[in-house]
C-alpha cells in the first residue's frame, strides 16, 4: 500500500473544488437552506450599499462636524484655552511612540494609524472654532505636532536605555497625570495678589471640569477606568478566593454590590446622593466622582474576570510552587497571576472595551461627552434637525475606531503571549 | 531559629536503626473530609535510603508522600523531616519544604517561564542566590538530566521526557536532602520512561534520599534500598526488593503484583 502511493503523482483536484467556483459552491450553495439564504440575502445586501453609498455621496452634509471640530473633542472648554488639551494630546502621543519603538509589530502599526489621524485633523480644510473661521495656524501647529513627538518618542524607544516597560508605564503615567493637571490649571491663581499680573499666569487659570467634554471626556474616564480598575480587581479577586473570612466578605459584598447595580444607578448616587453625606465644599468634583464610580462598577466586573482565570488554572500549579518553598503570596504574585491574567485577556479587553463605552453613560448626570454634545448640537440647532444620521455615523465611527483598535492590540498580545498555542 | 525537635531521631520503627533517620512518621492519619486516607501510617527513611511505594489507587500513598512537605496536612501523628517536626508551625514548614524536593505526575512546570527561569526562580527567590551563581547551578543540573540545549524553550515546546527532567532539575536547584516523587512517569509515552528513569537511577547512585511513588516495578527491583505497599491508607508490606517480590509476608501484595504483572 505505501509503496504504491509514493509513486503515484499528485493531481490537481477537480475545477470545481478550487478557484472561486469552489468557493460558492462550498460557502454559498453548500446546502438547499444555505441556496437559500444566499438568494435572499445577497441582493439585499447590495441594495444596503447602494442605498448607503448614495446617501454617503450625495444626500449627507457633514456641516455638523465639519463647523465645530472643537466641541465633539473637547466640548465646552473655553477657546481661549484650547491649546491646553492639544498640549496634552501631544504628551499622550510619546507613549504611543514609545510602545511602537519598543515592540514594533501591531504596536507599530498603531502608532502610524494614530500619526495618520494627526496629520488629517492637522490638515484637513475645517475650521477648529465653532465659529466656523479657519483653524487658526497655531493650532495646526499644536496639532501636526503630534508626528514629530510621535517620531522622537519612536526613536527613544528604540534605544536600549529608554526601550523597557518600565519607561513606558512611567511615561504613559506621567503623560496622563501631566495633562490632567494641565486641562485642571491652577485653581485660585487669579486671586494671588503678585502672580496674577505676571504674563502668561491668567493663560493657566482654572478650568472647572464641568466644561470638559467630547472625546476628550471619554478618554479621561475610561483611561483612569482601565488604569486603575486592573489593580483593584486583582485586589478584590485574590481577596475573594482569601482564607481569611472577614476579607472574603468584604469582597463578595463589594463586588455583588457593584455588579448588581445599573451604571446609571450608580453614577446617579455619586452625584446626587454622595454630596448630601459629604461636606459642601469636599474638593471632589463632579468628574472625579463619575471616574471613580466607573473604575469601581469595573473593578466587580474585572475581579470575576481575573478570579476565572485564577480557577482556570490546575492545583498543580500552586502546589509545585509550594513544594519548592516559595511563600504563600510569591506563589500568588509570580506564578498564578501571571497565568491567570494572559487566560484572561481577552475578557479583560472586553471589559475595557465596554467601560470606554459606556463612558458615554455620563450624559445622564449632565456630562456633555461625544454622543451627547452631538445630540445637544442636533437638537439646538434647527439647520441640523435633520442631521441625526451624519452625527450618530461619525460618533460610531470615532468609537469604533477607538475599540477596534483595542481589539487589534489584544490580539497581539494574545499572540506575543501564545494564548492558544496550547 | 533552629526549630529541630531533639528526639526526632527516635523512632518506634523498627525496621531501620533509628538514628540517621531522615524522615519519621508515627501513627499519621489523614481524613479527606469523611474518608480515611491514611489510618496510621508508622515508617522511617534513612538518610540516602531510596523507598519504592506502591499500592493500588485510593491506598493512600500519593497522599502519604504529599504530607512529607505539608502539600496534605495531617490531622494525627507526628511527621519529622530532618530534625523539623511539621506542624502549623510556618517557619518549620517553609524549613522543610526548602530541604525537600518534588516531582509530580503531570510535572507541573510553570508554563509561562522558560526553562532555565523554572529552575532559577526558588534559587533566586527562597534561597537569595544570585542570578548568574542560579543560571550557572541550573545549567548543571540541565547537562545533568541531559538537556542542555534547551535551556531557553518553554515548557510548551518539550516532550513530556523532557519536561520531566526539567522538573527533576528544578527540583534539585534547591539542593533539597530528600526528593519526592509522585509517580512521575504515569503521564509519560513509554519510549521517553526509560529516560526519566534513568536520571531516577544516577540521582539514587548519589546518595540522595528518594521516597518514590511509581508502578515501574523494574525500577524498584534495581534501585529500591525498600519496597513500601500501601493498602486501604495502611502499609500493608516493607521489605527489600527480593524479599517483597519473592516471599511477600502479605496475600495482598501477591494479589496486587499478579494484577499489575498480568498486563
Amino acid at each position: 500500500m505505501a509503496a504504491a502511493t509514493e509513486h503515484t503523482a499528485p493531481m490537481q483536484p477537480p475545477r470545481t473544488e478550487t478557484g472561486w467556483i469552489g468557493w460558492a459552491r462550498f460557502n454559498l450553495f453548500g446546502s438547499w437552506p444555505s441556496t437559500i439564504v444566499t438568494i435572499v440575502s445577497v441582493p439585499l445586501a447590495l441594495w444596503a450599499c447602494w442605498a448607503g453609498f448614495s446617501w454617503l455621496f450625495t444626500t449627507a452634509d457633514w456641516t455638523l462636524v465639519t463647523s465645530r471640530p472643537q466641541q465633539y473633542f473637547i466640548g465646552i472648554y473655553p477657546t481661549e484655552h484650547a491649546w491646553r488639551p492639544l498640549v496634552g494630546w501631544l504628551m499622550v502621543s510619546v507613549p504611543f511612540g514609545l510602545a511602537a519603538g519598543m515592540w514594533r509589530g501591531a504596536a507599530e502599526r498603531i502608532a502610524i494609524g494614530y500619526g495618520v489621524i494627526a496629520l488629517v485633523a492637522g490638515l484637513l480644510p475645517y475650521g477648529m472654532m465653532h465659529e466656523g473661521v479657519n483653524m487658526p495656524l497655531d493650532i495646526r501647529l499644536l496639532v501636526l505636532g503630534n508626528l514629530p513627538v510621535l517620531a522622537v518618542s519612536y526613536w527613544l524607544g528604540t534605544t536600549e536605555a529608554v526601550g523597557q516597560p518600565r519607561w513606558l508605564i512611567v511615561g504613559g503615567l506621567l503623560a496622563y497625570v501631566l495633562s490632567l493637571l494641565l486641562l485642571t490649571g491652577l485653581p485660585g491663581v487669579k486671586s494671588l495678589p503678585l502672580l496674577a499680573d505676571l504674563p502668561g499666569v491668567s493663560a493657566m487659570e482654572a478650568v472647572s471640569p464641568r466644561l470638559w467634554g467630547g472625546l476628550m471626556l471619554n478618554l479621561i474616564l475610561s483611561v483612569s477606568g482601565i488604569v486603575l480598575s486592573f489593580p483593584i480587581g486583582v485586589a478584590l479577586a485574590l481577596g475573594r478566593r482569601s482564607d481569611l473570612p472577614v476579607v472574603k466578605l468584604m469582597c463578595v459584598v463589594f463586588i455583588e454590590m457593584f455588579r448588581g447595580v445599573p451604571l446609571i444607578t450608580l453614577l446617579f448616587v455619586s452625584q446626587v446622593l454622595v454630596p448630601l453625606v459629604l461636606p459642601a465644599n469636599f474638593p471632589v468634583n463632579s468628574v472625579t466622582r463619575a471616574a471613580i464610580v466607573i473604575t469601581l462598577f469595573s473593578a466587580a466586573y474585572m475581579a470575576e474576570n481575573i478570579r476565572g482565570g485564577l480557577q482556570g488554572l490546575p492545583p498543580g500549579q500552586a502546589e509545585a510552587a509550594r513544594a519548592l518553598g516559595l511563600p504563600g503570596w510569591r506563589v500568588t504574585v509570580w506564578i498564578l497571576l501571571p497565568q491567570a491574567v494572559r487566560n484572561v485577556i481577552p475578557a479583560i479587553v472586553g471589559q475595557f472595551i465596554g467601560l470606554f463605552k459606556d463612558t458615554s453613560l455620563v450624559y445622564i448626570i449632565g456630562m456633555l461627552d461625544i454622543l451627547e454634545i452631538g445630540r445637544a448640537i442636533v437638537q439646538g440647532n434647527v439647520e441640523f434637525a435633520d442631521n441625526g444620521r451624519e452625527l450618530y455615523l461619525f460618533v460610531a465611527v470615532i468609537f469604533w475606531l477607538i475599540t477596534y483598535t483595542m481589539s487589534y492590540a489584544s490580539r497581539s498580545l494574545e499572540r506575543h503571549l501564545g494564548v492558544g498555542q496550547r | 531559629m533552629d526549630n529541630r525537635n531533639s528526639d526526632a531521631a527516635m523512632t518506634v520503627d523498627g525496621q531501620s536503626n533509628g538514628v540517621d533517620d531522615i524522615i519519621v512518621c508515627r501513627d499519621v492519619h489523614k481524613w479527606f473530609g469523611r474518608f480515611h486516607a491514611l489510618r496510621g501510617v508508622t515508617t522511617s527513611v534513612a538518610r540516602g535510603e531510596v523507598v519504592v511505594v506502591i499500592g493500588p489507587s485510593g491506598s493512600g500513598k500519593s497522599t502519604f508522600i504529599r504530607t512529607i512537605n505539608r502539600l496534605e496536612k495531617h490531622q494525627r501523628g507526628d511527621i519529622i523531616v530532618d530534625g523539623f517536626e511539621m506542624t502549623d508551625d510556618i517557619r518549620n514548614i517553609d524549613a522543610i519544604r526548602r530541604e525537600v524536593g518534588m516531582v509530580f505526575q503531570q510535572f507541573n512546570l510553570f508554563p509561562h517561564l522558560s526553562v532555565m527561569r523554572n529552575i532559577t526562580l526558588a534559587p533566586t527567590k527562597v534561597r537569595k542566590l544570585p542570578m548568574a551563581e542560579a543560571e550557572d547551578i541550573a545549567m548543571e543540573l540541565l547537562e545533568r538530566v541531559g538537556i542542555p540545549e534547551q535551556a531557553n524553550k518553554y515548557p510548551g515546546e518539550l516532550s513530556g521526557g523532557q519536561q520531566q527532567r526539567v522538573a527533576i532539575a528544578r527540583a534539585l536547584a534547591m539542593q533539597p536532602k530528600i526528593m519526592l516523587f509522585d509517580e512521575p512517569t504515569s503521564a509519560l509515552d513509554p519510549e521517553m520512561i526509560k529516560e526519566v528513569l534513568e536520571v531516577m537511577q544516577e540521582l539514587a547512585a548519589s546518595q540522595m534520599t528518594i521516597v518514590a511513588v511509581t508502578h515501574e516495578l523494574g525500577f524498584a527491583r534495581e534501585v529500591a534500598d525498600r519496597i513500601v505497599m500501601f493498602d486501604e491508607g495502611s502499609i500493608v508490606e516493607d521489605q527489600p526488593p527480593h524479599d517483597f517480590f519473592n516471599n511477600p509476608r502479605h496475600d495482598r501484595v501477591r494479589r496486587f503484583l499478579s494484577q499489575i504483572l498480568r498486563h
